[in-house]
């Protein structure tokens, strides 16, 4: 009994231990990839449910999206290797500032956040529009008025609305709501809205057009938008020797048309900027 | 040969003095039974003498062996090693019996003689099941305490004690957590044992059984020896008038 | 929450490409990857979190006022703050305030140290009620019969703890169960974060369900399981 305990400890400590080795390794290799050519590879971190820039792919359980086919093609010019990271949304920072992951590549919101990370060119206009039921007679942004919107929790659009950069006529327009409710994810936002909880959602065009697309006809958006704001990737800060050679291939990508061709896959062609 | 010598011992909880000075002593082959009424100091001066507390001041000797000197009017305990060896010399039998719930009969008697004294197993199992019949129980050797009557299970514990071969075997109170009816089992146990000349030292507060057993009755109060002698002349007839008094109390 | 619940389930139950028995097996297919992640954590945790509470739980009962107030602490920081607050600090914390550069193999090892040092406080607190149901008397007992401390400890009070625990014990356990969920904090893929991103791209919550089932399924064979151990420590009542 005293063995048996003894040795389940000894292995413990072991176990415990070997974690402290492996990071040391890593940590040569990390350097180098910040360093020069010696980039092995490249980690992306994204939130794995974000279509279309992020998710899992229903048929072959990989994780796909705009943003990660983007990506896979950037490190296939470069010979690097890519290793998508799906991470906890609410850690990216730390994620990021602690070299788990060299970027953010999803669907990820540069207004606002300028100056926080180390950003390439943008590359998608990301407008916040307001998706309602089919059947609403919500027909623009004043119909808003006395109705429940949802917005994702954290998300750009509850920013758009009320954050501090809100501009006086979102603060108004939030201001006229009955209620702004803030709900974990898209999905149960939809979900609201579709079982007649919530009016309308505010949420980001490019998973607007897909969830509208998917939803089979219960769900429309309004012509007015709420804001308009544009997805880069971001970099650590003052990480601009990786940001330099991400951004150069992705331009040269986009001149040879590969950004288009991989933009239409996900309908998300009317919204790139990358060039522009 | 005396087998145990208690001198001057005195205990103290905190503010409150148990035992005031207490003296005692037994010899081989004697039965001793201790009476005195609740708080009087006899289950303090019953565990100290078995080493489940320990004295302020006096000292004890098992067999001649020093267990407990006293240097400057403090008791000292032996060391470990002389403790271990001396802790073999007695044997208690406890008022809530205290056996090993998840061992059967057999192996509440067996396991300690074989883990703790390091005997052979196979000679240790003949005499505890040699033990078990004497007791009247020897058709009881796999089943758990629990299954047992309270009767029973205090003869398990007295075979528990008994295995250890003890020189003296001290009893807590052994049939108080017993119905009166199961008193005389015990009390029957016990006639037998000192028929062998087995070294007991009872504390109890039935007269009857302390009479029915016993070479020597010490009586105590508020932490001091009363009275002791013969039961016949302490019990029937007391000198002291606080033993009258208890006596009187018991038989009405 | 139900009423909100049911008409969606419905309605995503009357899509035809979602609803028939082999998108339900593909799902499970799917998740069945991210099941094997929560119940490798799950066994770990319990294989280190179990001996480790009980070394904190004696540190809780040391006689040394140092040991036990540090075992004190300690218990109380675990219960006290959420465990996804552990498993960041336990993640991330090594590159904070030591500037050690991350793996991420050490997400896996941070999960499983967090889980551990998190359910040992609880394990520890479980074992010292265990401990002191066991009458004095039988400490008593073994004292007189010349047990040592470690026999008395080993033959006599352990194997009456354990029958004291198992209730409490299983509790905890069917709810490492479900905190196995809590990993992704640091990003480690488990089953239901996977069920979560499947329910993103399939537009419907039935991946969540499904999960929600597994977790049933799972605690069903756990519960069972310490039943019957709880039935086999009861050969004496």
């Amino acid at each position: 009994m005293k063995k048996t305990l003894a040795l389940l400890l000894a292995v413990a400590m072991i176990i415990t231990a070997v974690p402290f080795v492996f990071s040391g390794c890593g940590s040569s290799d990390k350097s180098g990839s910040k360093a020069d050519t010696a980039t092995t590879t490249l980690t992306v971190g994204f939130d794995a449910e974000f279509p279309p820039y992020g998710y899992k792919d229903e048929k072959t359980g990989e994780y796909k999206g705009f943003d990660l086919d983007l990506a896979a093609e950037v490190c296939k010019r470069n010979n690097w290797e890519l290793k998508k990271q799906p991470i906890d949304w609410d850690s990216k920072d730390m994620e990021l500032n602690s070299g788990t992951i060299d970027c953010i590549w999803n669907g990820f919101t540069i207004n606002g956040r300028e100056d926080d990370y180390t950003w390439s060119v943008p590359y998608i206009d990301n407008s916040q529009v307001v998706v309602v039921g089919k059947s609403s007679d919500i027909k623009s942004l004043a119909d808003l008025k006395g109705k429940t919107v949802a917005v994702q929790s954290d998300s750009s659009a509850l920013a758009a609305l009320t954050g501090d950069d809100a501009t006086k006529e979102n603060k108004k327009l939030a201001a006229s709501f009955k209620e702004l409710q803030q709900i974990p994810n898209y999905e149960t936002a939809l979900l609201n809205l579709e079982s007649g909880a919530v009016d309308a959602v505010c949420m980001d065009i490019g998973v607007a057009n897909y969830k509208v697309e998917a939803s089979k006809d219960k769900f429309r958006l309004l012509d007015d938008q709420i804001s308009s704001e544009q997805y880069g990737i971001g970099f650590k800060k003052g990480n601009t020797e990786l940001k330099d050679k991400v951004e150069k291939t992705l331009l040269e990508m986009s001149k040879d048309g590969t950004v288009e061709k991989i933009a239409k896959e996900y309908k998300l062609e009317d919204a790139l900027c990358l060039g522009k | 040969m005396k087998l145990l010598e208690i001198n001057n011992i005195k205990k103290s909880f905190d503010d409150l003095e148990v035992l005031k000075d207490i003296s005692i002593s037994v010899e081989e082959g004697e039965v001793v039974s201790i009476l005195g009424p609740s708080g009087s100091g006899k289950s303090t001066l019953l565990r100290c003498a078995t080493l489940l507390e320990t004295m302020d001041a006096g000292t004890m000797k098992y067999c001649g062996e020093d267990a407990v000197t006293e240097v400057n009017g403090r008791s000292v305990y032996a060391s470990k090693q002389d403790l271990k060896r001396i802790i073999n010399y007695f044997g208690l039998v406890f008022q809530n019996f205290n056996l090993f719930p998840h061992y059967t009969v057999l192996k509440n008697v067996i396991d300690a003689p074989i883990h703790t004294q390091k005997r052979e197993k196979g000679e240790v199992e003949e005499e505890a099941k040699a033990l078990l019949e004497q007791m009247g129980i020897g058709d009881k050797l796999d089943y758990y305490p629990c299954q047992l009557s309270g009767g029973q299970q205090q003869r398990v514990a007295i075979a528990r004690a008994l295995a250890m071969n003890p020189k003296i075997l001290f009893f807590d109170e052994p049939t108080s957590a017993l119905d009166p009816e199961l008193t005389g089992e015990i009390l029957k146990v016990l006639r037998d044992l000192a028929s062998k000349r087995m070294t007991m030292v009872i504390v109890t507060h039935e007269i009857d059984f302390a009479r029915g057993v016993s070479d020597r009755v010490i009586f105590m109060d508020e932490g001091y020896i009363v009275e002791q002698g013969r039961p016949e002349d302490v019990i029937d007839n007391p000198k002291n008038d606080r033993v009258r008094a208890f006596l009187n109390k018991l038989s009405q | 929450m139900a009423a909100l619940l049911v008409p969606s389930l419905l309605t995503s139950c009357s899509l035809d490409d979602k609803s028939g028995l082999g998108w339900f097996f593909g799902v499970i297919l799917q998740l069945s990857e991210g099941m094997w992640a929560s119940l490798v954590l799950f066994v770990l945790t319990l294989l280190f979190s179990m001996p480790l509470g009980l070394l904190v739980c004696f540190a809780r009962r040391s006689r040394f006022k140092v040991v036990e107030l540090i075992a004190k602490f300690y218990i109380s920081i675990m219960r006290g703050t959420p465990l996804m607050l552990q498993l960041l600090v336990v993640y991330f914390g090594p590159y904070f305030v030591f500037k050690v550069a991350l793996s991420t193999e050490y997400r896996f090892y941070a999960a499983i140290i967090g889980f551990a040092l998190n359910y040992a406080a609880y394990f520890a607190e479980i074992y010292r009620s265990g401990i002191e149901a066991v009458p004095k008397g039988q400490y008593e007992a073994a004292h007189v019969l010349g047990y040592t401390k470690a026999q008395t400890f080993m033959k006599i009070v352990f194997p009456q703890m354990v029958r004291h625990i198992l209730p409490p014990v299983t509790n905890e356990v069917i709810t490492l169960v479900k905190d196995t969920s809590l990993a992704f904090a640091i990003a480690f893929v488990e089953m239901f974060t996977l069920a979560k991103q499947i329910s993103a791209t399939e537009s419907t919550i039935m991946p969540l369900f499904v999960a929600g089932l597994f977790y049933y399924i799972f605690n069903l064979v756990v519960s069972y399981a310490m039943g019957l151990l709880e039935k086999k420590m009861n050969y004496y009542s």
